[in-house]
């Protein structure tokens, strides 16, 4: 029933979004993919993705959540989700809601946190989730 | 000046009242003990003088004398009442010391008249309570005494001589001798005596006034001496805590407005402001203010180093106060700053070495505030808060290179994993078993050198958290309360048994809650980690004794060789026992909580049979009750 969304790959490691791509494809996901913030965001200009698979350290420290607060700033793109890809998830966790919150507003337009290395059965499962909780709504 | 300060100077004040008053307590108790000796030692003394002379009415000197006793009882039982009095008071002290010479002149005029009036050896005693009132009570109240003297000695010699009151023999002269009395100007041999004893009696009231006069000041400028070194206590005080606070801030910006804000209250003023050079060195921007106008802030933003002489001066130390703003044009904003009610203000530039990095600023309403010692004082601060400030800069370069590296040596890494993931999940085509198990090793072995990293990293930032944080009060067990669940919930997996004895009345201890929590999840998870299936973990905190609480674990695990256990604290050290039970681990947890234990000031120990098990406990010190002092 999901065959055939758009999702957004946004990292700068090459080797990454292609092993993502891989794991997508094989649900049969019409992937597209950027390698940084800017790139990304004329992406999501030229057509807005079902999904967006966000890398959270990109050239700068935040440069993923950058890209997320000017997301939530639009109002056209507010409600696509978003899956945030970190090294540091337990730091992200912790501190994350905290750091960002103020800059992102209370609408936290990050669906879920995934650690890297991504295991393709969890991002999977992440993926049906969000689908799930969307027809929900 | 603040509140505090002011009433600290109201406590000098009344400090320096209590000074003096004290001494007039003394002084009036003394009289009354001095009064006992003088009319008991009297009463003795005239019942020998007339045995030997006969001359002296003996029994109206004694009833006199009697009198005084009677009213120095008087005088004892109203001083105890005015012991429990009010001791600020000083009225009562004042109409009291009156009444007592009163008294007594009232006492020893009759006695001076019955003993020989001007012959009588008595009139010393006159002298005394001229003293006496000079010493205790005002200038214009000893003059008053002394003035009564000549008035009340002539009044009786006048009556005497007009045959009014009966001529009395005099003392030491025999039974028949009975002095003649002259009237002043018939009498050559006693006007001189009289008005000698006078003048001796007014130079005296003279001397005791003025030296106590001068005494007073002397005491004043003593207690002035103390009260500013009591105020530069409290400055040096407050400056150390100042210190302490941005010692304890973890960025640049929190720790500069820590030192506005203290800057402004310890030097007493409303207004202070840090600015700081940009990346290019050529305006000076505001950092940091306290107390300064919004406007002005966007106004003075960006004061161009390069247009402004003032600046400069500034930066190169040359000028530090500015006494008086608007009478030159000192800045290039002189609107501004009247509008902001500035008037004088000292900048100093924040250096370390010759580094410039800013410049700091306090400023005051009124035009030349600022002493030459206030400008030493804002020297010392400003240079304490440079080097904070280097050392956050430090800290933060460091800590941003060790993120920076731990992301770059991860990212490949995690790369590797997920494509490895990939393959392993048959997304690329079949795999056969044999691939399979090589893969899991890869991953394995990979996960592994990924925990290296994390911990090292770990490791490193808990090392500079350890040398930032402040200890204060922390009740240990609602840090380890909240433990229990998930570790029962991880022990139970691996069917571990976990309890926790926690006595919950046990004092706070002097700490923070993010090592205590460091500790004990370290503590317990290795312990956890290193036990066998069906084995038991015991969790304690208890009390050790009046110093210290005691956290201890113990495990039914692995054990540890005697070899090894000097060993365990060091990095990357990892028994050969422990690596054959469990493959993971980095030989890093053990190291972090020693280091713990060295920040809190606390002890550590280990007890460890191979095969048996191993008991860590640790003795945290309790945390002082807050002190006074340290509120200040």
């Amino acid at each position: 029933m999901s065959a055939g969304k758009d999702i957004l790959v946004i990292d700068d490691d090459r080797d990454l979004v292609d092993t993502l791509r891989i794991v997508l494809e094989s649900k049969a996901y019409a992937v597209r993919t950027a390698y940084d913030g800017q790139d990304g965001f004329r992406r999501i200009e030229e057509k807005i993705p079902d999904l967006i698979i966000l890398d959270v350290m990109m050239a700068t420290v935040t440069e993923g959540f950058d890209l997320a607060c000017i997301l939530n700033n639009r109002p056209e793109y507010r409600d696509i989700p978003i899956i945030m890809v970190t090294s540091f998830p337990k730091v992200m966790a912790e501190t994350g809601p905290d750091t960002f919150q103020h800059i992102l507003g209370e609408d936290w337009p990050v669906s879920i946190f995934i650690e890297k290395p991504v295991d393709p059965e969890k991002l999977l499962t992440a993926i049906e989730d969000i689908w799930k909780e969307k027809d929900e709504t | 000046m603040t509140d505090g300060l002011h009433m600290q100077l109201g406590d000098e004040l009344v400090k320096e009242q209590l000074f003096f008053r004290k001494e007039l307590r003394e002084r009036i108790r003394w009289l009354i003990r001095l009064r006992w000796i003088a009319a008991g030692s009297s009463l003795v003394a005239s019942w020998l003088v007339y045995y030997q002379w006969r001359t002296l009415p003996v029994v109206t000197v004694d009833l006199i004398l009697l009198f005084v006793l009677l009213y120095n009882l008087g005088f004892h039982f109203i001083w105890r009442r005015l012991q429990t009095g009010n001791p600020r008071e000083v009225k009562p002290l004042t109409i009291f010391t009156h009444a007592q010479i009163i008294c007594d002149f009232s006492a020893l005029y009759p006695l001076i008249y019955f003993t020989g009036n001007l012959h009588s050896p008595l009139l010393i005693f006159l002298i005394f309570h001229v003293i006496l009132s000079g010493m205790l009570l005002s200038p214009l109240s000893c003059f008053l005494y002394c003035f009564s003297v000549p008035a009340v000695l002539g009044g009786l010699v006048t009556l005497q001589a007009l045959e009014i009151l009966p001529i009395q023999p005099a003392m030491f002269h025999g039974p028949s001798w009975v002095y003649r009395l002259y009237v002043p100007v018939d009498a050559p041999d006693m006007v001189p005596f009289f008005l000698l004893f006078v003048a001796a009696l007014f130079i005296t009231a003279f001397l005791v006034t003025s030296l106590k006069l001068s005494l007073r000041v002397k005491g004043r400028a003593l207690l002035q001496v103390s009260k500013a070194l009591d105020a530069g206590n409290v400055k040096l005080r407050a400056l150390y805590k100042m210190v302490t606070e941005m010692g304890g801030c973890v960025s640049l910006q929190p720790l500069m407005d820590v030192a506005t804000r203290n800057a402004a209250r310890i030097m007493g003023v409303d207004t202070c402001s840090i600015k700081l050079l940009d990346d290019q060195r050529e305006n000076l921007i505001f950092a940091s203010t306290f107390g300064l106008g919004e406007e002005y802030k966007k106004n003075s933003r960006g004061v161009k180093v390069a247009g402004n002489p003032i600046a400069q001066k500034i930066m190169d130390g040359t000028l530090s106060v500015i006494g008086k703003i608007g009478e030159k044009d000192y800045s290039q904003y002189p609107e501004d700053i009247r509008k902001e009610g500035i008037a004088s203000m000292i900048c100093l530039p924040l250096s370390v070495g010759k580094t410039v990095s800013g410049i700091f600023c306090v400023y005051s309403a009124e035009p030349g505030t600022f002493s030459e010692d206030d400008v030493k004082f804002f020297s010392l601060m400003t240079d304490l808060t440079a080097l904070s400030m280097e050392n956050l800069k430090r800290d933060l370069d460091k800590s941003w290179f060790l993120q920076k590296a731990a992301h770059q040596l991860r990212s490949p890494l995690n790369t590797v994993l997920s494509m490895l993931n990939l393959i392993k999940n048959r997304y690329l085509g079949p795999v056969t078993p044999k691939q399979a198990t090589t893969l899991d090793r890869s991953v394995k072995r990979l996960q592994i050198l990924g925990d290296v990293v994390a911990d090292l990293l770990n490791l490193e930032i808990k090392r500079m958290d350890l040398q930032k944080v402040v200890l204060h009060p922390v009740t240990a067990a609602s840090v380890l309360n909240p433990l229990r669940e998930p570790y029962q919930v991880l022990a139970a997996e691996k069917h571990v048994d976990v309890a926790f004895d926690i006595d919950k009345s046990l004092p706070p201890v002097l700490a923070d809650e993010k090592l205590v929590d460091d500790l004990f999840t370290n503590l317990i998870a290795n312990a956890v980690k290193y036990t066998p299936v069906g084995g038991a973990v015991r969790v304690t905190l208890s009390r050790e004794n009046s110093k210290h609480v005691r956290f201890q674990v113990r495990d039914t695990g692995i054990g540890i060789t005697p070899d090894d256990l000097p060993c365990i604290f060091t990095e990357f050290f990892r028994s050969a026992n422990a690596r054959q039970f469990e493959e993971e681990g980095t030989g890093l947890g053990l190291v972090v909580v020693k280091e713990i234990m060295d920040r809190l000031k606390g002890t550590i120990s280990v007890k460890s049979t191979l095969g048996e098990g191993t008991c860590f406990t640790c003795r945290l010190p309790i945390a002082d009750r807050p002190s006074a002092n340290e509120d200040n």
